[in-house]
């Protein structure tokens, strides 16, 4: 088992060192300079700074300096055109816990509801409760976050005046989750509806299954065997579902961030690509490419802990 | 209901609403399960075997319904039970062991913890004594070094001793009947034999009274005491074990015989022509009357009512009618039953 994390390991290290590669050269070979949005610069300054972030080198060593930055001094450059003279790695650091924190409090808070709402549409299979999930979860699949993050905000923000419009980064504690329960709603009914339509399949499979029969013929309640066989096995798949949910989520909260004004990462990526931040636009391509690596590596040892099987190794 | 019977099944019917309309899946089933005996119930698939002892256990899929009949156990009707009652009685007075032990048994659940955990559930164990009881039980069944196996997962286990685990389940509680719903089927011969031997041991051992469902006439013979055969819903033929190996009545007991080889078979081995009934609308006569070559004119018409031979023997074929044309079982059958009677002994008979 080990033996198996540490190679995932270093294979995730390898994928990363390729993805920062492509994200360099496609970033640096995108038409257009930083500079050439400010028409007041002169040549001369423009050479200047061209010289000082070695743009008027070969793409190479510009690759070259860029990779001894990142592994040696974890120096992902200098923001140029967002917050100018900053370093990249001190932007990330503020915008960065922020979006953590609502995309796992919404994916954390979206999981019992989906589960909830899967179980009791698998144990009332074909019946008017397991068609109302099912039509929630075509509504909640189906129409886009951003969709919901607007009728959220004007029905219950505007209208109703029920909670803050948009996120406060200024207030603290209650008043500051407060203002993080829109996006947050917004951004978990796609989730609720994805582990409910998935729990639903799996569970129904599972009860039908022959080992449910036996459960149930020594003599286990049904509300036992449910939940001591049924649910356990189904969790299984499951996790290959939920954990990678998370990059999902994330990738949602791109555009919802920027409707409720939460100063997280999903914000400042589409910003420094149109403003050609390069150097906060790669920086910002790896922490994504991170965390979805790391969530394939958490499904691959759960995997394991879950399903004795993958966890000896033995196959059927 | 005598003091001698310990399950009676009485004239029971069940069907199931499906997309293509209500089948009929068991069409007026009675027997009684002496103490101590073993019932064999012998008919092809779709004969309705099953599915009656699903009903015996409450176990029936959600469009299945009892239509009639009753199932007296310890002088309860188990038709009447409601899912909690069959819960109490599931595993502790009755109990099942199921056709493929390959997926009988939760893959992803220590075998020890699913041996013990109605013990701890119901019962009321503690773990540790569950757990002694447990490895008792895997001693019992014939798992060797059951120490160590208790905490092994299914996919560890061979097929076989993946069926003494689901034969130990089915005995943790004491139960009194034991159901084998084709218990050997998805085994390989050999452990089919040792299996087989097993389950007769346990029953003599704890004085079990066994239901012992399959299709393959070769297990039954050295199992069962008495038998019955079941064609499309219902027992076409019941009789102990001797009276339906050497004195077969039913055409499709003839039939059933004809079509199982021994070692000196020679011939061709008979195949049953035909396939057996829809049983969305079963046919209103004799419901084997289309495969059969002795099938009479009244046999379309009119079901035969069981006609008695002994008192153990009985056979609803209208060839037993006082009027009926005398018609004698095909010679392949006679010859491999004067070898059967050769071999056990009986020839002086």
């Amino acid at each position: 088992m080990v033996r198996y994390i540490l190679q995932r390991i270093l294979a995730m290290i390898l994928t990363l060192l390729i993805i920062l590669t492509v994200a360099f050269m496609v970033v640096r070979l995108m038409p257009g300079s930083v500079f050439d949005l400010d028409p007041e610069l002169s040549d001369t300054a423009i050479k200047a700074m061209n010289a000082k972030y070695h743009f008027d080198q070969p793409m190479i060593k510009q690759y070259g300096y860029f990779m001894a930055d990142v592994l040696f001094h974890n120096d992902w450059g200098t923001s140029i055109a967002m917050r100018p003279n900053v370093a990249v790695w001190d932007i990330l650091k503020d915008r960065i816990p922020v979006t953590l924190k609502l995309n796992l409090i919404s994916l954390f808070a979206a999981l019992p509801f989906g589960l909830f709402f899967g179980i009791v549409a698998a144990i009332n299979k074909n019946t008017l409760v397991d068609h109302l999930v099912s039509l929630m979860v075509v509504l909640f699949i189906s129409i886009p976050s951003f969709i919901y993050a607007a009728g959220l905000q004007y029905f219950v923000g505007y209208k109703w005046k029920w909670l803050p419009l948009i996120y406060d980064p200024a207030a603290h504690g209650w008043a500051q989750f407060r203002s993080m329960i829109l996006p947050m709603l917004a951004l978990s009914f796609d989730p609720i509806a994805r582990v409910a339509r998935y729990l639903r399949a799996e569970l129904i499979e599972n009860i039908n299954s022959d080992y449910m029969l036996l459960a149930k013929a020594k003599g286990l309640t049904f509300r036992q065997s449910i939940m001591r066989h049924a649910l356990r096995n189904s969790m299984v798949p499951m996790m290959n579902i939920i954990i990678p949910m998370f990059a999902e989520v994330l990738s949602g909260s791109l555009v919802i961030e920027s409707i409720f004004a939460v100063a997280g990462m999903g914000g400042l990526m589409v910003d420094s690509i149109n403003s050609s931040d390069h150097m906060l636009t790669v920086a910002i391509l790896m922490f994504y490419s991170l965390i979805s690596l790391i969530t394939i590596l958490i499904v691959d040892i759960s995997y394991g802990i879950v399903d004795p099987r993958v966890r000896m190794g033995v196959k059927g | 209901m005598d003091n001698d019977t310990i399950l009676s099944v009485q004239d029971l019917a069940v069907s199931f609403r499906t997309y293509s309309g209500k089948v009929q899946a068991v069409r007026g089933v009675s027997f009684d399960l002496k103490k101590g005996e073993t019932l064999a119930i012998v008919g092809e698939s779709g004969s309705g075997k099953s599915v009656t002892t699903k009903a015996i256990m409450g176990l029936l899929a959600k469009n299945a319904t009892i239509e009639s009949g009753k199932i007296l156990f310890d002088d309860h009707d188990l038709v009447k039970y409601k899912e909690k009652d069959f819960c109490k009685l599931r595993g502790k007075d009755i109990s099942l062991v199921f056709q493929d032990p390959l997926s009988a048994l939760n893959p992803i659940m220590k075998i020890g913890k699913q041996i013990t955990e109605t013990l701890v559930l119901r019962e009321g164990l503690s773990r540790r004594e569950a757990k002694k009881k447990a490895i008792e039980l895997m001693e019992m069944v014939g798992i060797p070094d059951p120490e160590t196996r208790y905490n092994e997962y299914p996919f560890q286990f061979s097929g076989g001793m993946r069926q003494r685990i689901v034969i130990a389940i089915a005995l943790a509680s004491n139960a009194r009947i034991l159901i084998c719903d084709e218990p050997t089927t998805a085994l390989d011969v050999t452990i089919q034999a040792k299996i087989l031997d097993q389950i007769k041991q346990i029953k003599r051992d704890r004085q079990l009274s066994v239901i012992f469902i399959t299709h393959d006439l070769g297990v039954v013979a050295n199992m069962a005491d008495r038998i019955c055969i079941m064609y499309a819903g219902r027992i076409v033929e019941v009789g102990t074990a001797d009276e339906i190996f050497y004195h077969p009545a039913h055409p499709y007991t003839w039939a059933l015989l004809s079509s199982v080889p021994d070692l000196e078979t020679k011939e061709r081995l008979m195949a049953i022509p035909g396939t057996p009934p829809n049983m969305v609308a079963p046919p209103e006569g004799d419901a084997f009357a289309e495969r059969n070559k002795y099938a009479l004119a009244i046999d379309f018409e009119q079901a035969p009512p069981y006609f008695r031979l002994s008192d153990t023997h009985y056979a609803a074929t209208w060839l037993l009618h006082p009027k009926a044309p005398k018609v004698e079982m095909p010679d392949v059958l006679k010859a491999r039953i004067a070898r059967m009677r050769q071999k056990a002994g009986l020839d002086n008979e």
